[in-house]
């Protein structure tokens, strides 16, 4: 059964040289427990069609539709709220925020719930563990490795339960073997039940995926021909 | 984890931007407070000197017909149901007896000198004096009073009786020296008069402890006037307490405009106080975009951003405003009379810290208003692209 449902989004932006359109007409469906890759040359559409899947991006044109509720049809709070709930984002370079450790990075998405904070910080623990940095839970991100803090992303991604995990290049900055370690976590998270979704342009990457969709010109298109 | 962690630990990262704020509370809000300490103290200088330059409550017998003394309705001295010197010491008994500064009575007899009606004014020199500061008095120097064989005369008595200074006139009978004139003062009651000993005036007139009436220079800043006069009536029987409504209004007008520079000043600092935290806290909130992309992609609503950065905007003014009321406050407790040659001291006022903390909370959270909005209003995916 399909989790989410895309219907002929387009996404056009203005620019300086006219209106370009990022996204044409793009029908796609992902099933709940998919771990897709969304693959495609640098501007293809992929990071734009990802912002657009999670929610933070309304289309020009067409519907997303995700556990049966039409997204961008929600008020602007709702859609919020859509967001903390359904969804959790990794994105590119990790995007912690500096001044809070690694524990309060995570706790981020519960501070906005009405959880008391001792749960919170059961539950933030909790998934550290889970991505192996409960020992550096106290630890700002400067502090930590660039795949150590690609974990605690991960981590504050998962830590609201959410249905889908949105990443970014989440692999982009990192050297293989961290790399191998976060898809690999990915796998385990995706194992248990989680949708995730992962923008990436490195073919490697495809071992780990259940499915693969392809975007150029925005537009989805066959898989390349391996040369 | 709670929004004010958030803003506090935002807080606690962002010392230098944090304390630029704090100052410019700080500053404005020791400025208000000053000001406000140092014109009320200038205001109640000002209201006692004010108070203290001629009577504000006159005291007269209270009977029906009457005669004019400065404008003001007197028994004619013939008429006359005297009062008497017992009540003076009565009158230091009322409530607010420390509000009484001058207590001046008279006796008015008329005589006739070299052929001419003159107006006899008996009166205790010393709070005479001090009653009418603005006397220009020949042949006296400064702090010097006439004894009891010396008079003062009006400018216009010694020009109709052709009187100078040193020479000799004889009143009732007795021989009096010329010790003063005064110089024209454009009224009839001290320009129309010879002034003289009370006690003398009362054993030539045969009237021994007898006075016509009673001028009162009342400190009416801290204890309104209408209150000293119904103490005073309720005290003095038979007497009818007046007070000059004209003087108090003239006082009111002066003190008022200090009232009106103290507002005029404090708003402009308000004003500009609240322009530099709008500006500190956009630019702070500029320097933030990242992080408030993530935070609304994560799933904060607008109002949370808004409750953020509020928070933090409040938290600083809080403590901009508990250290601008101590710097404010003591600078005008130990410094504020002494800058504005006040003769009154300001006292350490500890409800102004409520004040203080509410101007500043408003200071803060006006200023911060704006760029919470801009906050809020950010685009998640504008802001991500700053990733």
């Amino acid at each position: 059964m399909s989790l989410i449902k895309v219907c002929e989004v387009t996404k056009t932006y203005k620019g300086g040289d006219g209106v370009v359109e990022a996204l044409k007409a793009i029908n796609l469906e992902i099933a709940e427990g998919e771990f897709l890759a969304l693959m495609g040359p640098s501007g293809s559409g992929k990071s734009t069609l990802l912002s657009v899947l999670g929610g933070l991006n309304p289309p020009t044109s067409g519907k997303l539709i995700i556990d049966d509720i039409d997204v961008y049809a929600l008020a602007p709070e709702r859609l919020a709220d859509f967001r903390h709930e359904y969804v959790g984002f990794v994105f590119q370079q990790y995007q912690l925020i500096p001044y809070l450790t690694a524990l309060e990075n995570v706790m981020l998405p519960l501070a906005i719930t009405s959880r008391p904070g001792k749960e919170q910080q059961e539950m933030a623990h909790t998934v550290l563990e889970k991505v192996g940095l409960g020992s550096k839970a106290l630890r700002l991100p400067n502090q930590l490795s660039g795949g150590e803090q690609n974990r605690v992303a991960i981590a504050r991604a998962i830590v609201n339960k959410p249905a889908i995990i949105f990443a970014d290049e989440p692999t982009g900055s990192l050297d293989s073997k961290t790399a191998t370690e976060l898809l690999e976590l990915f796998q385990v998270l995706n194992r248990d039940g989680l949708t995730i979704i992962m923008v990436t342009h490195n073919k490697e990457n495809l071992a780990w995926v259940s499915r693969a969709v392809y975007i150029r010109d925005g537009i989805l298109a066959p898989a390349p021909q391996e040369s | 984890m709670r929004l004010t962690d958030i803003a506090f630990q935002n807080l606690r990262r962002r010392k230098m931007r944090s304390a630029l704020l704090v100052i410019s509370v700080v500053i404005g809000v020791a400025a208000i407070i000053f000001l406000y300490s140092t014109t009320q103290a200038m205001k109640e200088d000002v209201a006692n000197k004010l108070d203290q330059y001629g009577s504000n409550i006159l005291i007269l017998p209270d009977t029906g017909e009457a005669m004019t003394f400065g404008g003001i309705t007197v028994e004619a001295p013939t008429q006359v149901k005297e009062l008497d010197m017992s009540l003076l010491p009565l009158m230091q008994t009322i409530k607010n007896k420390e509000t009484l500064a001058t207590i001046a009575p008279k006796l008015l007899v008329n005589t006739n000198l070299k052929g001419q009606e003159v107006l006899l004014l008996g009166v205790d020199f010393p709070q005479e004096f001090q009653l009418k500061k603005w006397w220009k008095v020949d042949g006296l120097s400064k702090n010097q009073l006439p004894s009891s064989g010396e008079v003062i005369l009006g400018s216009d008595v010694a020009l109709s009786l052709n009187l100078t200074l040193q020479q000799n006139v004889s009143i009732k009978g007795q021989d009096f020296k010329v010790a003063g004139i005064i110089q024209p003062t454009g009224s009839a009651e001290n320009d129309q008069a010879v002034f003289m000993d009370l006690a003398v005036l009362q054993t030539l007139a045969n009237r021994p402890n007898a006075i016509s009436l009673i001028e009162t220079a009342a400190l009416c800043y801290t204890c309104p006037i209408e209150e000293v006069t119904q103490q005073l009536s309720d005290k003095l029987q038979g007497t009818k307490v007046t007070a000059l409504k004209s003087t108090l209004e003239s006082r009111d007008t002066t003190v008022n405009k200090f009232n009106l520079f103290a507002r005029s000043v404090s708003l402009i600092l308000f004003l500009a106080s609240s322009l530099v935290i709008t500006m500190t806290m956009k630019s702070s909130v500029e320097e933030r975009t990242r992080e408030i992309g993530i935070l609304r992609a994560i799933g904060f609503r607008k109002r949370h951003i808004i409750q953020i950065v509020l928070t933090e905007a409040g938290l600083l003014s809080l403590l901009g405003g508990l250290l601008g009321y101590l710097l404010g406050m003591g600078a005008a407790v130990y410094f504020g009379s002494a800058l504005v040659k006040a003769e009154v001291l300001i006292p350490w006022q500890s409800d102004l810290l409520v004040y203080a903390l509410g101007a500043s909370l408003l200071i803060g959270l006006l200023g911060s208003l704006y760029p919470a909005w801009k906050a809020a209003r950010l685009d998640p995916t504008e802001s991500l692209r700053y990733m």
